[in-house]
């Protein structure tokens, strides 16, 4: 199933108004980021603009913004996986299940839930690629199953008391005043740009999502890019469980897919954005922290919590509208 | 004017102002006391009231078979009282069966339809299952000779439905008023209080018009500085960072009251990274286990509980005096207990869903159904 973006055409060097209308695609989501924090700013000036505010703003949605990373991958390889909300939980339960539960230090516990994000992303791999089930069929039958899996092994229950350690990772230090949480998300996004930058492997990921028959043409391996991708996704997903049972101090078995459609819409209204009509990693970290930034200004001005739902779906339909409006209205295949 | 009169004047308002002072100060005070006094009685073990005259189960409950509907079987408490009343109801000689679902309301048809079928004497909606969500097949219920019943659902308060044959309900009103009180008293009677709800839940209403109502009685200068209402979808996504918010937004605030305590491992994270805990109270309701070692740990200071042992035997108890034909009583009449760091070790280490309560109604119970002298 192809979920690319329209491939958007480079800028011709001779075309000045075009260089400016992309550059004005590329920081528009920016721009606005800015007016926003702006516009809270001047109704909240004692309480909106702290760095304390940020701080914890930045902490608190590193789970999301590591998410919507993790959908990029297999999203540029042309791939949904919609599993990754079931990774995150599955990921917190066994880290919650084997530390708290089972006696088992952090290390072990944490690298038994990366072996069974790997798992994840081979088992979706291996159904998607061997059996060439559309990956959203795929990834949905998992997440299915791996709550499922989940509500056996934890009963159901919120598991409280995971080892101190965890927590003291992910939002007991801070760097520059920001808990450590937040730069998780930041590496992650750095190692994925390069790679998607730089890399052959990211220009291959990119030609197989824009045309796998184009790309197996071209001597690329597909099958093997979209398993890569697809366990990517999911070993990403599984970080994002560690980061999230530490910032909560417990493993959640129910919360994880609450995660999925805020994380898809971050992935999809970055793809607006630093390099429009492609997903990519700076992308979906704007997109998560302006929709962030919303959520928090809306939450401290007292406006009731619907609201939010409807800037979080206002945001996306709007910036992709102007996205589109601003390159010609392009056929688009997104979704 | 003359000076004299205007020298009056000011005397007098002064002295207005002045009794006007004392008497707000004395009605701090006093609302303090009866706050402190509510709150000894929650502190003491439970004790056990005979929620009727006492009659002989075994012969109500002879032949006869419960299906227990949960809202959803995923959820701990009530699969634990579930698992409880089939225990009681194996002592007394009822088939007590549990329809296992997934939170549907279209699982919750299959299993009235279910009972309807296999001939079961009672359905037992527990603990959140409207029964105007499932109105018709209750209907068809009650003419197939099949009665429902609800427990721990509604408040006394509310009205209830006449599809159902009674009901047993929760003075979640109550709950609401123990948790002003005690955000009265730990804050010396100067609560700035922020509670986070959830509307769609029908005992909402009422537990949070407790808190707002205790507060205005016993304490005039405390404060609700915001409510945040959170579906029930929305915790793990929007709990954390709304309290964040508003706890930045409003620094005097020095009590979050999660009304329900699922809800705090989402608070908790919140006052952590605001660097709030230890200075702002968390203070909640239900007694799940992970929250009462939250207590131990220091990161929730209080939280109500109930014995879910008891629960069952309350729920068995109503539920037969309705097949018997017997007064019902107002409320499941289950006591409130509240645990706190000074007496959470008795829910055991890790905590359990039974333990501190004490046992006093085992006995109560088995004394009044004459299966014991």
């Amino acid at each position: 199933m192809a979920v690319t973006v329209a491939p958007q055409a480079a800028p011709a060097p001779a075309s000045r108004p075009r260089i400016t209308a992309y550059t004005a695609e590329r920081f528009a989501l920016l721009a606005v980021w800015v007016l926003l924090i702006a516009g809270f700013g001047v109704a909240l000036p004692d309480s909106f603009l702290t760095w304390g505010n940020f701080s914890i703003l930045f902490a608190s949605y590193a789970p999301g913004a590591l998410l919507s990373l993790a959908i990029i991958v297999p999203l540029t390889a042309g791939d949904f996986d919609l599993s990754v909300g079931a990774t995150l939980t599955l990921s917190s339960c066994i880290i919650g299940v084997l530390n708290v539960w089972g006696g088992v230090p952090l290390p072990l516990a944490l690298l038994a839930a990366l072996l069974a994000g790997i798992m994840v992303g081979a088992a979706n791999a291996f159904f998607i690629l061997w059996f060439r089930i559309p990956s959203l069929v795929v990834t949905l039958g998992t997440t299915s199953l791996m709550t499922g899996l989940v509500q056996w092994m934890t009963d159901s229950s919120t598991i409280g008391g995971i080892a101190q350690g965890l927590v003291t990772a992910v939002v007991g230090g801070t760097l520059l005043g920001v808990p450590y949480a937040f730069y998780y998300a930041l590496a992650t996004a750095i190692l994925m740009w390069f790679v998607f930058e730089y890399l052959p492997l990211g220009r291959r990921l990119l030609f197989v999502g824009r045309g796998r028959e184009v790309a197996r043409l071209n001597g690329i391996a597909v099958d093997r890019v979209r398993a890569g991708a697809l366990i990517a996704s999911a070993v990403i997903a599984t970080a994002a469980g560690a980061v999230y049972a530490g910032v909560l101090g417990s493993a959640d078995p129910s919360s994880g897919l609450n995660y999925l459609l805020p994380a898809f819409a971050a992935a999809f209204l970055g793809a607006t954005t630093i390099m429009p009509g492609r997903f990519n990693p700076w992308g979906a970290i704007v997109a998560t922290y302006f929709l962030a930034t919303g959520i928090t200004g809306l939450s401290m001005l007292g406006i009731p919590l619907w609201v939010t739902n409807v800037f979080n779906g206002g945001a996306l339909i709007i910036a992709v509208m102007v996205s589109q409006l601003t390159r010609g209205r392009e056929a688009s295949d997104i979704g | 004017m003359t000076r004299t009169t205007a020298l009056r004047a000011m005397l007098a308002a002064a002295g207005m102002l002045g009794f006007a002072s004392t008497a707000f100060a004395d009605a701090a005070a006093d609302g303090l006391a009866a706050a402190t006094a509510k709150l000894a009685t929650y502190r003491e073990k439970p004790v056990f009231k005979a929620p009727g005259p006492a009659f002989d189960i075994k012969s109500c409950a002879a032949g006869k078979k419960q299906l227990s509907i949960p809202n959803a079987s995923t959820n701990p408490f009530l699969k634990g009282i579930i698992d409880r009343e089939i225990q009681v109801g194996k002592s007394i000689g009822l088939t007590v069966q549990e329809w296992q679902n997934q939170g549907q309301p279209s699982q919750w048809v299959q299993g009235v339809e279910y009972a309807i079928r296999n001939h079961f004497t009672v359905i037992d909606l527990i603990s959140g299952i409207d029964p105007k969500t499932i109105a018709p097949q209750i209907e068809a219920a009650k003419k197939a000779g099949v009665r429902t019943m609800t427990s721990h659902f509604y408040d006394p308060s509310q009205p209830r439905t006449n599809l159902t044959s009674s009901d047993l309900p929760v003075s979640f009103n109550t709950i609401g008023k123990i948790l002003a009180d005690w955000a009265t008293v730990n804050t010396k009677g100067a609560a700035n209080v922020v509670i986070v709800k959830t509307d769609e839940v029908p005992p909402t209403g009422p537990l949070v018009d407790g808190i707002r109502s205790e507060l205005a009685a016993n304490c005039p200068n405390c404060k609700i500085v915001q409510e945040i209402n959170v579906g029930i979808t929305e915790w793990a996504t929007k709990i954390q960072p709304s309290v964040q918010s508003a706890v930045l937004a409003h620094p005097e605030v020095n009590v979050v009251l999660p009304i329900y305590d699922s809800m705090s491992q989402f608070v908790v994270p919140a006052l952590r990274l605001a660097g709030k805990t230890g200075k702002v109270k968390v203070a909640t309701f239900n007694g799940t286990p992970f929250v009462l070692d939250d207590i131990r740990a220091g990161t929730v200071d209080m939280d109500i509980g109930e014995s879910l042992d008891w629960i069952a035997y309350a729920t068995i108890d109503g539920h037969m005096r309705d097949l018997c034909g017997l007064p019902q009583p107002a409320e499941i009449n289950v006591p409130f207990y509240l645990f706190d760091k000074s007496n959470v070790a008795d829910a055991g280490v890790p905590a359990g869903y039974d333990k501190g309560y004490g046992n006093a109604y085992v006995t109560g119970f088995r004394k009044l159904w004459k299966l014991e002298k």
